[in-house]
């Protein structure tokens, strides 16, 4: 640890402390008042409760007040204690499919990693591509979004960045100056960011949602589904990607050759591949068809929790191996998120909210998709994604009903665009590793990320008109 | 005459002259006073502790020679203690060596060698090691309790067994840490932290930090934020010249420049008033000294300025010992340098071997600060309570402790 010594004049320390306190009586007071006003028309005395908890989670959710998933513990503990829901089913809403999927993921992941097979996969493909500055560039970007298909995205932004820091440093790119750097490790960013919608496995925001939706609806979505929904906008924004990122910073370096030495380097040093390697990529592929062919079927939750199982039963990964990678909190989070979701559905309060809201000028589907889109692609760049689909996908799922929209469009609405948080190093993991570099500044982030957002929340929404529906899905 | 009445009846006057002339004492007043001669009265620190008026604490030596031609005498009346010259005496107060000098720690080590009462300070050095010693270059003045060679390191258990000792028994009210010079870039302040923080998690007390600047500012930080709540960085010589002839260790392995740039610094993190730095009067003109002191005063650091007084074991035996009526202007000059600069006076207080910046306040001849209530109240044990819990406070404020990524 570093010691700081605070100098500003000692009131204005004292001023600062006293904000936290001050933020909590607060809450607790608009908590307090929430509830105790009289039940507005339309809304039962549990949809009132279940609202005033809303509005502090949500509250607390957007000022990271409190860890995302000490709210969430919260809101489970809340929810039968102002009597919204019964205590059974508060808490047995935390064994919700899709947090054990998470799980699974996680364990998944972590297996992949540790086994060495997804840096093996990263090196051997950047030195079979990366021939020329442009090959090298596409082959960041491209291999970040494909392995961002099969895990967490951040898993593969922290796996992949000491590789692409390796082939700055080699090739003597200036930090902070140099185009072709910016440029690589922007791709690297936007690569996970635009790879991780794109199945359930980029990240846990999608499965969240679909846990949301069955838990209010009772409607599934499932991996080869959602895949076949969100794939089409996912390679269009990854050939817009690419196109802006050597747009916004053309080329400045013709000669790569240095790259080349680094991956020599890593290639030698990864060795042979070995059994764990392979065994991990067999079970791999068996999970991912699984996934894809019999979901509906077998269940997403149980295939990930079997996989994962024949994974301890090769010996293919130890439990603290795993430890590490799986990140507690966000399972907790989720299962928070669920439960309040479920609390504000049944209690009503989701539906009475959103047509208070935005019910009498958000006259049509197309509107309340768009203007949903758009919120969620906001709000995403500026607090966890998760966070964001706690908040707004209750709200919208209410909405629905109202225009005789499937609950299950409005989800894609709120889960897709969460994920595609391309502007600051707060919005999502991927992009603060970029900035960390040093090679980036938040500023360049911003600039191109702005625009790639805009472009972004366009694509999105041309697809759920246009494409949509020829999936069967009509708005 | 005059001049004898305006030193026996002015406090600070009084202190410095008894430091400098010792007192006489007889046998009879020894015996009627409980004074135990087997309990160290020896040595530069280890004279008698008196209270003069105003609770100004002085340390008289009465054993060494000089002190047989003291124009002081200590008398006894009807079990009250005074002090006589020339016919005209003035009331004290003699505070006799602690009790807990005779105890020792469970390791079997006396008390008395680990701790030493100075006032109301409590002065530890767990490491008696300098390594100036070992490279010949060491302070020519220092006849301390630093030594390469027979130097010692006492546990923290130790510290912690004498500490509360010299609390239980009422004695202390501050912890003052010190440490010898070590090629080490943190000045020494990594050796005491567990000191300091052991003291910190066992008292509520306040501890005073004597250390070499470290090379880096961050351990600056560090020492206030492991509980420290005042720094000494001791310059001792503020003349170039003659700081690099008397102190060639600071001089070649620390510089006069990071000291100046650590004591700067310190003022900055540590509270106003609590960072100081010893000069040392007679072994520079009284022109530097108070360079010296109006130099450190605009940085925010408080001169503490003890007496050159030579002992057999020193390599500046040359130096002659200054008059009163040399150093006074020093201290008066000290009291105007402090006050102008609006450095608190309060935290340095109650030390027996040195004059205070408070206490130069005598040399101006203005003593209304002494009977102020705030003053009062500074001096009392609630004052003490108060200073430590905001010094604490202020601590809680300020630190912060991050990841260092």
């Amino acid at each position: 640890m570093k010691v700081i010594i605070d100098r500003r004049p000692i009131w204005v320390i004292v001023l600062v402390r006293s904000l936290r306190p001050i933020f909590f009586l607060a809450l607790g007071f608009i908590f307090w008042y929430l509830i105790n006003i009289p039940t507005p028309s339309g809304l039962t005395i549990q949809g009132q409760r279940a609202l005033a908890l809303f509005v502090v989670c949500l509250i607390l959710w957007v000022t990271d007040a409190l860890p995302l998933a000490i709210t969430s513990l919260m809101a489970i503990v809340m929810v039968p204690l102002l009597g919204v829901m019964d205590k059974k089913a508060a808490y047995a809403l935390f064994g919700n499919e899709a947090v054990f999927f998470i799980l699974g993921a996680f364990i998944l992941s972590a297996a992949v990693m540790h086994s060495g097979l997804a840096s093996r996969i990263a090196v051997l493909i950047m030195d079979r591509f990366g021939n020329t500055p442009k090959g090298l560039l596409a082959s960041i970007f491209l291999l970040a979004a494909v392995l961002s298909f099969f895990m967490s995205e951040h898993a593969v932004a922290a796996m992949l960045f000491p590789i692409v820091l390796e082939i700055a440093k080699g090739l003597n790119l200036k930090p902070g100056k140099s185009n072709y750097a910016k440029s690589l490790f922007l791709a690297l960013a936007w690569g996970c960011v635009i790879g991780g919608v794109a199945t359930f496995l980029g990240g846990a925001r999608v499965p969240l949602a679909a846990g949301m939706l069955k838990e209010a609806t009772g409607i599934t979505i499932g991996f080869f589904e959602y895949t076949m929904v969100v794939f089409p906008t996912v390679v269009i924004l990854l050939f817009i990607g690419y196109i802006g990122l050597t747009r916004f910073f053309p080329q400045d370096i013709q000669d790569i050759h240095l790259a080349k030495d680094v991956f020599a380097r890593k290639i030698k040093g990864l060795g042979k591949m070995g059994y764990t390697e392979y065994a991990v990529g067999i079970l791999m592929l068996i999970t991912i068809s699984s996934w894809l062919l019999f979901s509906r079927m077998a269940g997403i939750a149980n295939i990930a929790i079997i996989a994962v199982v024949a994974l301890f039963v090769l010996k293919l990964v130890r439990w603290k191996d795993i430890e590490e990678y799986v990140n507690w909190g966000i399972i907790l989070m989720y299962g928070g998120a669920i439960t309040l979701g479920a609390a504000m559905e049944k209690s009503g309060a989701a539906a009475w909210l959103a047509n208070t809201v935005i019910g009498d000028w958000a006259n049509s589907p197309v509107l309340v998709i768009a203007v949903f889109s758009l919120l969620t692609i906001l709000l995403t760049e500026g607090m966890s994604n998760a966070a964001v689909i706690a908040i707004l996908l209750p709200v919208s799922i209410g909405m629905a009903g109202r225009f005789n929209l499937d609950p299950q469009i409005i989800t894609y609405a709120i889960a897709i665009p969460a994920g595609l948080a391309f502007c600051f190093p707060m919005s999502t993991p991927a992009n603060a590793i970029a900035v960390s570099s040093g090679y980036i500044t938040a500023r360049d982030m911003a600039k191109a990320g702005i625009v790639m957002m805009i472009t972004a929340w366009i694509v999105f929404n041309i697809m759920a008109k246009v494409y949509w529906p020829i999936l069967g899905i009509k708005i | 005459m005059k001049k004898t009445k305006t030193y026996l009846h002015n406090p600070g006057y009084l202190k410095i002259d008894l430091m400098l002339c010792g007192i006489r004492l007889n046998e009879n007043a020894v015996k009627s006073l409980g004074i135990d001669l087997s309990t160290g009265y020896t040595g530069i620190t280890g004279g008698l502790d008196i209270i003069l008026p105003y609770k100004t604490w002085v340390n008289a030596p009465f054993l060494e020679d000089f002190a047989k031609n003291s124009p002081y005498e200590l008398i006894q009346k009807d079990g009250k203690a005074f002090i006589k010259r020339e016919g005209e005496s003035v009331k004290v107060k003699i505070i006799p060596k602690p009790d807990f000098y005779k105890l020792k720690t469970t390791t079997g080590i006396p008390l008395s060698k680990i701790g030493n009462m100075h006032g109301s300070y409590v002065a530890i050095t767990p490491d008696t090691r300098c390594e100036f010693f070992n490279m010949n270059i060491e302070c020519r003045y220092c006849a301390g309790n630093f030594n390469s060679k027979g130097g010692v390191v006492y546990s923290v258990e130790e510290v912690l067994e004498t500490v509360e000792a010299a609390y239980k028994e009422g004695k202390a009210e501050i912890v003052y840490l010190s440490i010898g010079f070590s090629e080490t870039p943190d000045g020494g302040i990594e050796f005491l932290k567990p000191y300091i923080k052991a003291i910190k998690k066992h008292f509520n007390t306040i501890v005073a930090v004597e250390a070499l600047p470290p090379k880096e500012n961050k351990f600056i930080d560090e020492t206030y934020a492991v509980g420290a709540d005042s720094v000494l960085y001791n310059m001792e010589i503020f003349d170039e010249k003659l700081f690099k002839e008397i102190c060639p260790g600071r001089d070649e392995l620390i510089g006069r420049n990071r000291y100046i740039n650590a004591l700067k610094y310190a003022a900055k993190v540590f509270p106003n008033g609590t960072v100081a730095s010893n000069l040392i009067v007679g072994l520079e003109p009284a022109e530097s000294t108070m360079r010296g002191i109006d130099f450190l005063t605009d940085l925010g650091v408080v001169p503490i300025l003890p007496i050159y007084r030579p002992v057999s074991s020193v390599k500046l035996l040359s130096y002659k010992i200054p008059s009163l009526d040399e150093i006074a202007p020093v201290y008066k000059h000290l009291y105007h340098a402090v006050k102008k600069n609006r450095i608190n006076m309060n935290w340095v207080r109650d030390i027996s071997v040195i004059t205070t910046p408070i206490e130069a306040m005598f040399f101006t001849g203005d003593m209304s600060r002494f009977k102020t209530m705030m003053h009062k109240f500074y001096k009392s044990k609630l004052g003490l309570k108060t200073v430590w819990g905001l010094s604490t406070l202020r601590r809680k404020l300020r630190v912060r402790e991050v990841g260092e990524g």
